[in-house]
């Protein structure tokens, strides 16, 4: 599963970009999983994390994303030497009998409590995807009520960045 | 100074050099044609019949200039209309500029009388498109869009501009376009391994496209292919970029390509391909095409390089560079027991011809007959089906930009605007179009235009009554079952161009094809020639969809 590759594209803050970038997406058939998009910190840009799933689709996606104008740099973020990182909210079933197990997994995870209901708890949550992929399969248990999460942010490590010539 | 956003649109044409523009009025145009009325000195409107026609003319006039087309159609439905166009040109890689107006800013969104998202509706068929919804950003929008159209791999840029914006006015300031440089994404070091793997080669064949001709390089391509002593097989798309009279050359690849492309693919050490793209017309079964050979691959769009077929090597940049390049890195080859083996093979290949039925005439006559009639300059259109690959595979073009035909969409209908666009941009030349009934029906309205402007188009409408290329598809895979494709139609299209004012002919068999096509050669007239063929004709060979040229199907009941 780690295997999947995360993909930077540097795209050009117009009406649209993100349209051009899914229906490509559909229309290439690329199998991706997780779409993000936020600014860029730099003026006039804006960022979007793709992960794709599918090892041989990543030369081409490359390329095709590069056809497309407002995307100005689209690059796989090297596995080793990069950071990945989503944020979940999590509503999750709980009784009395529950309730302390469920706080005691969710502290593991240091997944803060941001609500309680009357028979709920609300968790958020960040993490790699997999660290979040396993807190979801342990709270499953107890029965989870509804789930949030924001889609992969990832930044390559060190100096370099996702703009540089 | 200070113009309205039409007059700059017509000022922003000027600049790019732009002196004709095919289209169509409507009601979110009616700005953009009265600037169109007050520049008519400096620019020429060919109004089609129908916007479909007017998008086909600006390809067909694009294709044989190398310049962008422009096509001009109202919003709605003169905008969806244009789709199929701005689509033929895309999988073509043709460049156009394509301006629709829309309804007016405050009526967008709203389902307004004749709005459609044509932006929306392109985005998949366009290198890219605009809307414009504020007349300040107008002049460099179109200056972009020209740019974008023009440079890397050429294509469509649609432009949508609403109604208010081309009333608007503007200071508008002339800027000189900038000059189309693609930039040379390869290194010193990839031309070197490419010569390496070509000087290892002990048979060698090259594959070109429609990427030789968009790039203006048949004569780089010419010394290059001379310099190493390369058979040469070309993609649909790109015949007339290598004159087919050359000792080299050994016509079409793929489906219906001939007997000795086949068995060169598959018996060559090595595929250069150049401005072409594996489509699987040529490379029916992926895995196994040129299953023996090195490939390399020069082309200018990164994207094509390991889409369809895995290549050893690649050269991305402008062909008429790389190919030089590439050249300047080899010495002079010689092949001689290849290029023996591959001309033998050629023998096998040529076609019998053995007309169906002495009741009609036959196509590759037919074809032969216009040859000898027209000249290397000559252009020649098709529409899509049996007639197109016919033609492909008999007339023996010469010189670039003298071939227009739908290769990548296969548009039945494209021809007749094709043939529009190609004539208005060569006055001085003579258009043939080939076509068959089932296109011709589709757009045989442009008529009216090829009237109009009194163009010298010489249709030749191989007319078998039904739809050829399906029903040959029928007749091999699916047990002789015609659905659909015999329409029972019983259209005189002599009497149909008598209709539109155009002189109507007619040949019923083999005996009467050079005699009416000389009558037909005679003037610069427009003319409409119904050649009955055989319902029975078939494309041969064939090499059957997903196959290789060992299942290559030579002859048919």
């Amino acid at each position: 599963m780690e295997s999947k590759h995360i993909i930077g594209l540097l795209v050009h803050n117009h009406p649209g970009v993100l349209l051009r970038v899914t229906s490509l997406i559909t229309r290439r058939g690329f199998n991706i999983d997780s779409l993000t998009v936020s600014p860029a910190g730099i003026e006039g840009y804006s960022r979007m994390t793709i992960r794709i799933n599918d090892d041989s689709q990543v030369e081409q996606f490359i390329n095709q994303m590069m056809k497309i104008v407002d995307v100005k740099k689209a690059e796989v973020l090297p596995e080793t030497a990069s950071v990945a990182s989503e944020l979940m909210l999590v509503k999750v079933r709980t009784d009395h009998a529950s309730r302390n197990d469920i706080i005691d997994v969710t502290s593991a995870y240091h997944a803060s409590l941001v609500n309680i209901g009357e028979n709920s708890l609300t968790f958020r949550a960040s993490g790699t995807p997999s660290q979040l992929d396993i807190l979801v399969r342990e709270l499953s248990v107890y029965g989870i009520l509804e789930l949030a999460r924001t889609g992969i942010a990832a930044l390559e490590t060190g100096d370099k960045c996702l703009a540089d010539e | 100074m200070l113009l309205n956003g039409s007059e700059i649109i017509a000022e922003c044409l000027l600049e790019q050099g732009v002196d004709t523009v095919f289209g169509y009025p409507g009601g979110a145009v009616l700005n953009i044609y009265d600037a169109l009325y007050k520049y008519s000195d400096r620019i020429t409107h060919i109004l089609s019949a129908h916007e479909q026609g007017a998008a086909h003319a600006a390809d067909g006039y694009a294709r044989t200039t190398g310049k962008c087309g422009v096509v001009i159609a109202t919003s709605g439905p003169g905008a969806t209309n244009l789709v199929t166009g701005i689509a033929t040109a895309f999988m073509d890689s043709i460049p156009l500029v394509a301006i629709t107006g829309n309804v007016t800013n405050d009526l967008l969104a709203r389902d307004s009388f004749q709005e459609v998202d044509i932006c929306g509706i392109t985005l998949p068929v366009t290198k890219h498109n605009f809307i414009v919804k504020d007349v300040k950003d107008l002049a460099n929008v179109i200056r972009k869009a020209f740019k974008i159209a023009m440079s890397g791999r050429k294509g469509p840029v649609l432009i949508d501009i609403p109604k208010d914006v081309t009333g608007a006015k503007f200071e508008y300031e002339p800027v000189k376009p900038e000059t189309v440089e693609n930039e040379l994404l390869s290194q010193e070091a990839d031309f070197i391994m490419a010569a390496d793997i070509i000087k290892r080669a002990k048979k060698p064949m090259i594959y070109m496209g429609g990427g030789v001709v968009s790039a203006d390089a048949e004569k780089e391509l010419l010394a290059f292919a001379e310099k190493i002593d390369c058979p040469v097989a070309t993609s649909v798309m790109g015949l007339g970029g290598f004159p087919s009279s050359h000792r080299l050359f050994m016509g079409t690849i793929g489906m219906h390509g001939g007997y000795e492309t086949g068995k060169a693919t598959d018996n060559c050490d090595l595929i250069i391909t150049a401005g072409a793209r594996f489509s699987d017309r040529v490379a029916g079964d992926r895995e196994k095409f040129g299953k023996d050979a090195a490939i390399i691959q020069l082309d200018i769009d990164k994207a094509e390089i390991n889409k369809n077929v895995r290549i050893d090597c690649c050269i991305l940049g402008d062909l008429k560079d790389t190919l030089k390049k590439l050249s300047d890195n080899l010495e002079e080859m010689k092949h001689p027991e290849w290029v023996a083996q591959v001309e033998e093979w050629g023998k096998n290949s040529e076609v019998t011809e053995t007309p169906e039925s002495d009741c009609y005439a036959h196509p590759y006559h037919i074809i032969e007959e216009v040859r000898k009639l027209t000249n290397d300059e000559d252009i020649i259109v098709t529409d899509v089906g049996q007639h197109q690959m016919w033609v492909s595979q008999k007339y023996r073009f010469e010189k670039p930009r003298t071939w227009c035909t739908s290769g990548g969409l296969g548009t039945m209908g494209y021809g007749l605007g094709a043939a529009v666009g190609s004539a208005v941009a060569h006055p001085e030349r003579r258009v043939v179009l080939f076509t068959g009934d089932g296109s011709f029906h589709m757009n045989l309205n442009e008529l009216a235009t090829v009237r109009s402007y009194n163009l010298p188009i010489v249709v030749v409408v191989m007319n078998n009554t039904v739809l050829g290329m399906v029903r040959q598809w029928q007749k091999l895979f699916y047990g002789r079952r015609f659905s659909q494709t015999d329409p029972h139609r019983k259209t005189d299209f002599a009497a149909v161009a008598e209709a539109f004012g155009i002189k109507g002919m007619v040949i019923h068999n083999d005996d009467e094809v050079s005699e009416v096509l000389a009558k037909a050669f005679e003037g610069t007239e427009p003319v409409v020639i119904d050649c009955k063929i055989s319902p029975d004709e078939n494309v041969l060979p064939m090499i059957p969809p997903g196959k290789t040229v060992d299942e290559m199907i030579t002859e048919m009941e």
